[in-house]
């Protein structure tokens, strides 16, 4: 499994995200404004929901499933 | 019934006992009625599923401290191993009459509390940045959002939530009948 694909699916890889997408979405609502802001917002909630949600968008790109349980249980 | 004899009966009866409070106006309890019974098929001989109408066994719920129905209780060699209340999830109750054969505390088959927490926190987040925002367009619907996940930390104890979700489940898997070949 790949190492990276291993973090992001432990518990500190999942909060890294959360933390990462609500950065984000603070960013471009408070800090950019305007449809930059807004951009950056909506791509900040991705992390964020796959942090919350257990899943990793980028999994499959390296051949892991993309459900956290599933990559945490070597399937 | 009595307490005393309620617990004489479990301490008398051979098999493990799995308790159903119940009542006939209660939506709920009608709800996860197929359940129980195909769980108490599934377990006959092995676990005894008794049915208990709440209307007419007051003073036996008080005693046993049951403020809402259904109410299922696990008893094992004559002692509570196990208690749910409100509609639940098949798993749920088969964790319920798993305990009461095993006579372990049923397996809790919810979200960690970690993930709870994360769930909240990062709900508050959004509502706070939404808020702080000036709460008009994206933000609004952020501020949803953040409604949403907050709620999806404890969805599974919302009693309406079980309801609803067990009435679609049942919907969804009822097998349709009288459908002819035909044609």
């Amino acid at each position: 499994m790949n190492p990276f694909v291993k973090f992001m699916a432990s518990a500190a890889g999942r909060i890294t995200r959360v933390v990462a997408g609500i950065v984000l979405v603070a960013l471009g609502l408070l800090v950019m404004h305007g449809v930059g802001g807004i951009i950056v917002a909506i791509v900040g909630l991705v992390p964020l929901l796959a942090g919350l949600f257990d899943f990793c968008v980028f999994a499959p790109l390296f051949g892991a499933p993309m459900s956290g349980p599933k990559i945490r249980a070597g399937k | 019934m009595s307490e005393k004899d309620f617990v004489e009966r479990l301490r008398s009866n051979p098999l493990p006992v799995v308790v159903d409070f119940w009542a006939p106006w209660c939506i709920p309890c009608r709800a996860i009625q197929p359940v129980v019974g195909k769980l108490g098929e599934e377990y006959a001989g092995r676990v005894d599923l008794w049915k208990v109408n709440a209307d007419e066994q007051p003073d036996l719920l008080r005693s046993l401290h049951i403020y809402g129905i259904p109410t299922l209780i696990a008893f094992h060699g004559g002692e509570e191993v196990g208690r749910r209340t409100g509609a639940a999830s098949a798993a749920t109750l088969g964790a319920l009459f798993e305990s009461a054969l095993t006579g372990n505390k049923p397996e809790r088959n919810g979200l960690e509390l970690a993930d709870r927490f994360l769930r909240l926190g990062a709900g508050l987040a959004l509502v706070g940045l939404a808020i702080l925002s000036g709460l008009s367009g994206v933000s609004l619907l952020l501020a949803g959002l953040g409604g949403v996940i907050m709620f999806t930390a404890v969805y599974d104890r919302c009693p309406i939530y079980r309801m609803v979700s067990l009435r679609l489940k049942e919907l969804f898997q009822r097998k349709p009948t009288g459908s002819s070949d035909g044609g």
